[in-house]
């Protein structure tokens, strides 16, 4: 028999106001089956907020390593922690940022930019009268650099090319370094002391934060690379830098700069390289794993607890069935077929479990929120996404746990069930 | 001239397996209803008048024989099927009134209609209509638990004329209601059956019986007699 459009219609409003007579009648009950659902929302939207939060602050401190700028350097970043395997590698010069930058002036239809050389040490300490920070991050570099890397300048300018290639000695530092040394005094035209070498600040990085909360940019002190050298001498942990001119093609780029630098260290075809190139995604990939497990804790709880729920559900689902065995005859003898019925008590579950899941995200937005308040630092984000998905969740815990009650509804007997006592 | 047959039973039986025992709720049957009728169906407990009532409103199907109500052929249907002739052909008055108890009334008499796939605001209208018919024009917004039994019995008979039906079925319809509310329920059957409607009466009461104009007696599931006055 074909059920019409209006019927279908009709049916299902009727259906959704007994359902909410139902939960408003029986509401510590109604509460009570819900519970299985709110938690398990919340433990699935804390979850998600958390790898969301990870995810951003993340890609916060990616961006600040620069989307379009590869590294040639000794190890690689994807199997950190290795050092032995790069051990015995050669140095990496910075002459190579120079002979790499004469090839791709000579090729058009080069992928790469630019490159610019960096020699570094993260134990510098830099002294200003009686100041001192220590585990500066010193870096010398040419005029360059900036186009290779995310920060910008607050005040001052920095080296030119001029300076770079007298190696002048002069720095431009980070936020932490210039409130360090020189707490609500001028900065600029001051003279930081690296060593036993006094540099004059001709510039000031606006602040940046911490990258993975490890390491600061702003804890950094730029200077011309040949003075870097006469201050740390040659030996220091050096990379360059490659800028590339196409984001989306980093691995053509890389592809480029592996063959570059192979005929610059003359590397034979079929022999493995003595160097690395890295970009800021080798990182990612290291962190997915960590994403990965707490993804994976995350659905096992908010499944044991959504089973949980579920079953609930599903036993008072059972029960209202029992209770309401004359409605459910009566309804048949005035003419409601089976799947009025397995609707009717389908869609009960079915709000439950989404009255639940707003409840749930309603616990999780205000924890979120609090912990947001409490504790600004920590990267948590709050999606649309998890609203949707954590309603759909409910919709199919309230399906999977009111279909077995609903179907035994719709198949009770109308006569035995309107003489039911 | 004889008025036409709204329901037909012929050699009609309903058999029920109890362990390896076999009962004969219904042996048989024979029957004929004509518009218009006004029926009381009497016998004792176990002489098969429940089941012969549920067959009559379709809550339940025969073993074997035939069953045509309003010329379609009821033994052979589905569930689905059924509930559409329950809704659109039958009308069922019960003991023990069957209203649900969180609606009120205006909503317990538009039930049938929405499963008709009625419009809502006709829905309301012709339930208002079916209450004022019922002398319960004043309390449309009650719920049966603020009315008398007699009133909610009067709720019960609305519904069960709110689509119209070929016969109205009433299953001991005074056995919860005292002397004269019953009688003020029979006057409203007698009532609906000058306006040419179908009645089918189950009691156990003579004098709720003697209200109709034919009496039929069962018997250890045979039609013991069957008398028009």
């Amino acid at each position: 028999m074909k059920l019409t459009n209006r019927q279908f219609r009709y049916e299902t409003t009727e259906s959704l106001k007994m359902a909410l007579f139902q939960i408003r009648a029986n509401k510590i009950r109604s509460f009570l089956t819900a519970l299985g659902v709110i938690i398990g929302i919340v433990a699935i939207t804390m979850m998600g907020t958390a790898i969301n939060g990870i995810d951003r602050g993340f890609d916060k401190s990616l961006a600040m390593l620069g989307y379009d700028v590869i590294y040639v350097q000794k190890s690689s970043w994807s199997t950190m922690g290795q050092w032995w395997r790069y051990r015995n590698r050669p140095d990496i010069k910075t002459a190579y940022a120079e002979q790499i930058n004469r090839i791709i002036i000579d090729n058009p239809r080069s992928e790469l930019a630019i490159a610019v050389p960096q020699s570094s040490t993260y134990q510098a300490s830099a002294k200003y009268r009686d100041r001192n920070l220590e585990q500066v991050f010193a870096l010398g570099t040419n005029h360059n650099y900036l186009q290779t890397a995310s920060g910008e300048l607050s005040s001052g300018r920095f080296f030119t090319a001029g300076e770079a290639a007298s190696d002048e000695m002069v720095c431009v530092v980070g936020d932490d370094i210039a409130s360090g040394l020189f707490p609500n005094e001028p900065v600029l035209g001051k003279f930081v002391q690296l060593k036993n070498r006094k540099f004059r600040i001709i510039g000031i990085f606006r602040k940046q934060g911490k990258f993975l909360g490890l390491f600061s940019f702003d804890n950094q002190i730029i200077v011309p690379l040949g003075a870097f050298e006469r201050v740390y001498g040659k030996n220091m942990f050096t990379s360059i830098r490659v800028k590339i001119k196409e984001q989306t093609r980093v691995i053509e780029a890389k592809e480029e700069l592996l063959g570059l630098m192979r005929r610059i260290r003359k590397i034979v075809p079929g022999k493995e390289e003595d160097f690395s190139i890295n970009e800021q995604r080798a990182f990612k990939s290291q962190l997915d794993p960590i994403k990965n497990g707490i993804a994976l804790a995350g659905i096992f709880i908010t499944g044991m607890s959504l089973f949980v729920g579920a079953i609930g559900i599903m036993n008072i689902t059972f029960v209202s069935v029992k209770e309401r065995t004359r409605e459910i005859g009566l309804r048949k003898a005035l003419g409601a077929r089976q799947q009025t019925i397995l609707l009717q008590f389908l869609i009960e579950s079915v709000m439950i479990c989404l009255i639940g899941g707003v409840i749930g995200l309603g616990i999780t937005f205000f924890i979120t929120f609090a912990i947001g308040q409490l504790f600004p630092a920590l990267p948590i984000q709050f999606s649309f996404d998890l609203v949707f998905a954590s309603l759909v969740v409910s919709v199919i815990t309230g399906v999977v746990s009111g279909l077995a009650p609903a179907i035994s509804a719709s198949k009770l007997d109308p006569a035995d069930s309107l003489r039911y006592e | 001239m004889q008025t036409p047959s709204i329901i037909t039973m012929q050699s009609l039986s309903k058999f029920y397996e109890m362990g390896d025992q076999t009962v004969r709720a219904l042996d048989l049957i024979n029957l004929d209803f004509r518009k218009n009728d006004y029926t009381a169906i009497m016998g004792p407990s176990g002489s098969g008048k429940s089941t012969l009532m549920n067959i009559l409103g379709c809550l339940d199907t025969p073993t074997s024989g035939i069953y045509e109500l309003n010329g379609q052929d009821v033994a052979t249907m589905d569930d689905d099927e059924l509930a559409r002739i329950r809704n659109k052909e039958i009308g069922f008055v019960f003991q023990t009134f069957n209203l649900l108890p969180r609606l009120n009334c205006l909503r317990n008499v538009e039930l049938p209609l929405i499963y008709a796939g009625v419009a809502p605001e006709e829905r309301e209208e012709r339930a208002s209509k079916a209450l004022i018919n019922v002398g319960l024009g004043d309390r449309i917004k009650h719920k049966p638990a603020e009315l008398s039994g007699g009133q909610i019995q009067r709720v019960a008979i609305a519904r069960a004329l709110i689509n119209n039906p070929s016969i109205i079925l009433a299953d001991e319809p005074t056995g919860n209601l005292d002397t004269t509310t019953s009688h003020d329920i029979m006057n409203i059957f007698g009532t609906l059956s000058d306006a040419g409607n179908t009645i089918i009466l189950i009691t156990h009461e003579e004098d709720i019986a003697h209200y109709t104009r034919r009496i039929i007696r069962l018997r250890d599931g045979k039609i013991e007699s069957d008398v028009r006055r």
